[in-house]
């Protein structure tokens, strides 16, 4: 090895991809630079309240690998960290990177004082905006690095000194600035992952206008014991639980008007939630309006079982129509039951949009130029020389298979910077 | 019962404008979209499969064709751009050229040179006759039609053009009823149909169901292309020569065709001025729109399409001239101006009415009235079980 700086990978993005990835990579012996934009590293699969295939809560998972992280001096992290420009080649990239403040510092011990004496409330974002959190904060409850964020309209306003006051630690500064930092790096690993399809765009679905159409997202938060009804599932609009749910599959995937693709997740997901709603209220009774049922390997297994339950009626026809009945409280689904060639009205209590995922590259491709395919995932695990990418970047996946993608793209850099 | 499959359906409806149906996995979006889709008559999405089954005999049998109207709410929602709006269009073309027993309705869908040819020919025939039949003494002064071609003797060509376009007309529309109606159609007691004759008025007169679609600018567009059109026909089938001159009952004070200047708010001048607006701004918009592609309805046109547009604005466009010439006094002009338009109107009515997209005007409101008549039937039916 002549040159460790150029020996060293970047891996951007710390969801469960990248996790994996930089995790891997300094496990295998190589220096490891993580970024992330958002203030605590878990990404998406944080936000869940159970995951395939054992269906247990993530944060048992992302435990194990936050503490390969402490016990790793290999690994570096960084989060509200943000790629500004990348140049160079394979073997010797410059990369400048953006740090957001967070205007809170080391000396943090979560006491939470500085959350007590805000006032400004701000949507939670963690919770897919249904509810609000104050405007210091902690990102949710296992959050890694367990440290607050001021959110920077909160610093800007006159409630800031008396936040700054009520911290116990002098943890809170306010005249944190946005730093730039640059890296030397021999390989770069792009895992920046995926966002829920903005179901605002189904017109026909009424989200946003009916409190009652939620998203597969909203389901996993409002079954989560952090989330925004402490593990309750009720309904948004009058909080009471529902007898009737709908999942909505391919709520804007596979559809020339939205996603063209199938995420391939969401049939099982939506059985997932199904099985929350079960658990929760014995009688409930659960429709799965589908086109086709996407359940592969050992996941089949699951949709097996599923089936098997009285209660959950797998309803084959895709919905056209959300409207809300006469009473205004619950919601009329337009749909043909296109087995029985029958068109019908289906009156529930929740609906539950199965949105698709949605490549972040879409919107925000990376700063140096890769090939995209035609929906904005990278096209190739190798993006270009030196460049990889790795899970849900490159094509929508579950968690076990962004694991897998992540731990590959590992193997790539490694062997991208071993070569010289 | 055996089921009969042709495989070789959606390739010979190619030539009726079929897109790619295979595009379309049967989700059954359009269907629970569509405004005027019932549990009873569900459609569009039955009829994709019929398509791609090649279910022939189910296809004839169906009402659903003629329910709909193409607002495009199917098309523009549907996830896989099969585009099922212009597939029940598809079908209506191909209903229209079974219902045909001469077999001259396919011909006219199914090859655009036979259409033009076919036009060609009435209309150079229409000039030849409106040549050879001319008066012999014309008014080279003053533009006097009557002088060269009498009113009277018009009608007597008008009422025999009429009376062979409705023994067509007829005669496909009676089996359209029977594909639809099967062994029903003589079982149903003539009670129910009495009961529910009101309906077929209706509907002939109102298209009502088209103005529960979601686009009601198509219904206003079709109602002033219907309107404007009915209002010239009643002036010319019946008001050409003042009546019905052949029987002697007529007045002279009310002919269509006159050498003399009604006063502006003349009852047949003001109709004359409200079809001629009608049309033109009815006719006008749906060629803008499918030039333009502007919504779902238009964004695939037909040969046939093209040609009944094309058509009728060309014989409201002559019309209008044929007005202004007689009413400036330009003999020559007035009268090489009438032949035109009757070397286009008179193709425009004896192809399309009784063979190709006009027919709709008789099959459509049959076909809603049958179905109210059967579900009435049916309904009697339970009643008494």
């Amino acid at each position: 090895m002549a040159n460790t700086e150029t020996q060293s990978i970047l891996v951007v993005g710390g969801g469960i991809s990248g996790l994996t990835t930089a995790i891997e990579a300094a496990e295998a012996g190589y220096d490891t630079y993580l970024i992330e934009k958002n203030p605590y590293l878990g990404g998406r699969v944080a936000q869940l309240h159970n995951y395939f295939p054992k269906l247990c809560p993530p944060f048992c998972g992302l435990e194990i690998n936050f503490r390969r992280i402490r016990a790793n001096p290999r690994i570096r992290f960084f989060t509200m960290a943000e790629v500004e420009s990348i140049a160079g080649e394979e073997g010797n990239f410059d990369v400048t990177i953006r740090l957001n403040p967070r205007y809170v510092n080391e000396k943090c011990t979560c006491c939470g004082k500085c959350a007590e004496a805000c006032t400004m409330e701000i949507e939670n974002a963690f919770n897919y905006g249904m509810d609000k959190r104050k405007a210091a904060y902690l990102p949710h409850d296992m959050a890694v690095p367990a440290r607050y964020v001021l959110d920077p309209a909160l610093v800007k306003s006159a409630d800031a000194q008396k936040v700054k006051e009520a911290c116990p630690y002098d943890a809170i500064d306010l005249a944190m600035e946005t730093k730039t930092m640059n890296l030397k790096v021999g390989s770069i690993v792009w895992a920046t992952g995926w966002k829920p399809y903005d179901a605002h765009k189904l017109e026909t679905y009424g989200f946003g206008e009916f409190p009652d159409v939620i998203t597969n997202v909203m389901m996993e938060r409002l079954a989560a014991w952090g989330g925004p009804t402490q593990g309750k599932i009720i309904r948004p609009s009058d909080g009471l639980p529902p007898k009737t749910v709908a999942f909505v599959q391919c709520a804007g995937s596979r559809d020339q008007n939205h996603l063209p693709y199938c995420s391939g997740i969401c049939c099982l997901a939506s059985m997932k939630e199904a099985t929350y709603v079960r658990e929760q209220i014995p009688d409930a009774k659960i429709y799965i309006f589908f086109i086709d049922i996407r359940a592969t390997d050992r996941l089949e297994d699951f949709y097996v079982k599923v089936k098997k339950d009285e209660n959950l009626h797998f309803f084959k026809g895709k919905v056209a129509k959300i409207t809300q009945d006469t009473s205004g409280k619950a919601l009329v689904l337009r749909v043909e039951d296109t087995i029985a060639e029958s068109l019908q009205e289906i009156t529930v209590d929740l609906v539950v949009l199965a949105t698709g995922m949605q490549p972040n590259t879409s919107d925000s491709p990376l700063p140096i130029q890769v090939p995209y395919d035609d929906y904005g995932f990278i096209a190739a695990q190798s993006a270009k020389p030196g460049l990889y990418a790795a899970g849900t970047t490159r094509t929508p996946t579950g968690v076990a298979e962004a694991v897998q993608d992540g731990t590959a793209a590992a193997l790539k850099a490694i062997q991208s910077i071993a070569r010289r | 019962m055996s089921v009969k499959v042709d495989p070789k359906l959606m390739k010979d409806l190619e030539h009726f404008g079929l897109k790619d149906v295979n595009k379309c996995f049967q989700c059954g979006n359009c269907t629970a979209i569509c405004p005027l889709s019932t549990p009873e008559n569900s459609f569009p999405r039955r009829f994709m499969r019929y398509l791609q089954l090649g279910l022939t005999d189910k296809i004839l049998k169906s009402p659903e064709p003629w329910l709909c109207y193409y607002c495009g709410d199917c098309s523009t929602q549907c996830p896989r751009e099969a585009e099922p709006g212009e597939a029940m269009m598809v079908l209506r073309r191909y209903l229209t050229s079974r219902y045909d027993w001469t077999g001259f309705s396919r011909k006219f869908y199914t090859s655009e040179r036979f259409e033009i040819v076919a036009v060609a020919i009435v209309g150079i025939l229409v000039g030849l006759a409106l040549w050879l039949f001319r008066g012999s003494n014309p008014n080279m002064e003053h533009a006097a039609l009557n002088s060269v071609w009498p009113a009277p003797a018009i009608e007597i060509a008008d009422l025999v053009m009429a009376a062979i376009l409705t023994f067509f007309l007829l005669s496909n529309t009676y089996r359209c009823a029977k594909f639809i109606m099967g062994d029903l159609l003589y079982r149903i007691p003539p009670a129910i149909y009495i009961k529910k004759a009101w309906e077929l008025v209706v509907h002939f007169a109102t298209q009502k169901r088209f103005g529960e679609c979601t686009d009601k600018m198509q219904w206003f567009v079709h109602l002033l292309i219907m309107t404007g059109y009915s209002t010239v026909f009643l002036l010319v089938a019946v008001f050409l020569a003042g009546g019905l001159h052949v029987i002697g009952l007529y007045w002279d004070q009310l002919a269509f065709q006159r050498d003399v200047e009604y006063a502006i708010w003349h009852p047949i001048r003001l109709l004359g001025y409200y079809a001629t607006a009608a049309l033109l701004y009815g006719t006008t918009y749906a060629i803008i729109g499918r030039l333009k592609k502007s919504k779902a309805p238009y964004k695939n046109s037909h040969g046939t399409d093209w040609m009944f547009l094309i058509l009728l604005e060309l014989t409201t466009l002559t019309g209008i001239f044929i007005h202004f010439a007689r009413i400036v006094d330009l003999p020559m002009t007035t009268y090489v101006l009438y032949v035109v338009h009757l070397m286009v109107a008179v193709p425009m009515l004896v192809l399309e009415v009784p063979f190709a997209k006009w027919a709709h005007l008789a099959f459509r409101p049959v076909v809603v009235f049958l179905t109210q008549v059967k579900e009435e039937y049916f309904k009697e039916q339970k009643m008494l079980a």
